[in-house]
């Protein structure tokens, strides 16, 4: 089976990036602990089924650049989505 | 903001986001690009922004980061325009698909997309656009809810 890596990097690098991102507030009521991002990639994988490939891109029966933003955005938080530092919530 | 609305936005935000993701990866092939993607990404954000607010917002996008993309969006755009005027003599020449067979098979080799259609630099282009459009549109949500809490602070002071 063929794999196209092209989708699969660019949206791995593209949700990687967006993960960095996700840094809650310390002081904040809100946490969005692990089960939030079990459920979001469940829900992901559904998603990608039902939107199926693009066109010739025939190597799974999903939208595989879907699911690498999904995986990405995961390891993005895991890697560097830290809380943010105090002096980040004062500015 | 009710609870409902606080506990269900971030996981859409987030699938949002990854549809603004596959916008921006099928511009060589389907409607869309890298301008739509972008928006749905920065879509994903602004719904955050507007439910949880700017200091209680699950993503904090800092003026380094906004800077930073931008830069790498706009310097991505023209330096794969210029590899074009370099190797075939025409600014943001197709080089991966090479249609006047005027680039070396190497330089080809570089810029070939690993895709069933081989779509060259358009799927590059389209996500340093995508980056760009990203950070653009929420940097402007940004900017108006920094001054709206500004100008919230102010009257307050006053009062």
């Amino acid at each position: 089976m063929i794999i196209y890596a092209g989708p699969l990097i660019l949206g791995f690098l593209l949700g990687f990036l967006l993960g960095t991102r996700i840094k809650e507030n310390p002081l904040s009521k809100l946490k969005f602990d692990a089960s939030v991002y079990a459920i979001f990639l469940i829900v992901a994988v559904i998603v990608a089924y039902f939107i199926q490939p693009f066109p010739y891109y025939a190597d799974a029966p999903l939208a595989s650049g879907f699911v690498a933003c999904a995986v990405g955005i995961i390891f993005g938080k895991l890697i560097f989505g830290r809380q943010r530092a105090p002096q980040e919530i004062e500015e | 903001m009710s609870t409902i609305l606080k506990i269900f936005v971030f996981p859409a935000a987030l699938v949002i986001m990854c549809l603004g993701v596959l916008t921006i990866l099928g511009g060589h092939i389907t409607p869309g690009g890298g301008f739509q993607g972008g928006a749905m990404i920065a879509a994903g954000f602004i719904f955050c922004l507007v439910v949880y607010g700017l200091k209680e917002s699950p993503f904090h996008l800092s003026h380094d980061f906004l800077a930073a993309i931008e830069s790498i969006g706009a310097l991505g755009f023209v330096l794969l325009g210029l590899a074009g005027l370099i190797f075939s003599g025409f600014y943001l020449y197709n080089l991966g698909v090479n249609l006047y067979g005027i680039v070396p098979a190497f330089i080809q080799n570089i810029f070939d997309y690993p895709d069933p259609i081989h779509a060259g630099i358009i799927p590059y282009l389209n996500f340093v656009v995508g980056l760009k459009v990203m950070v653009g549109l929420s940097a402007v949500v940004i900017a108006f809810l920094g001054f709206k809490e500004f100008e919230d602070g102010e009257e307050e002071a006053q009062e």
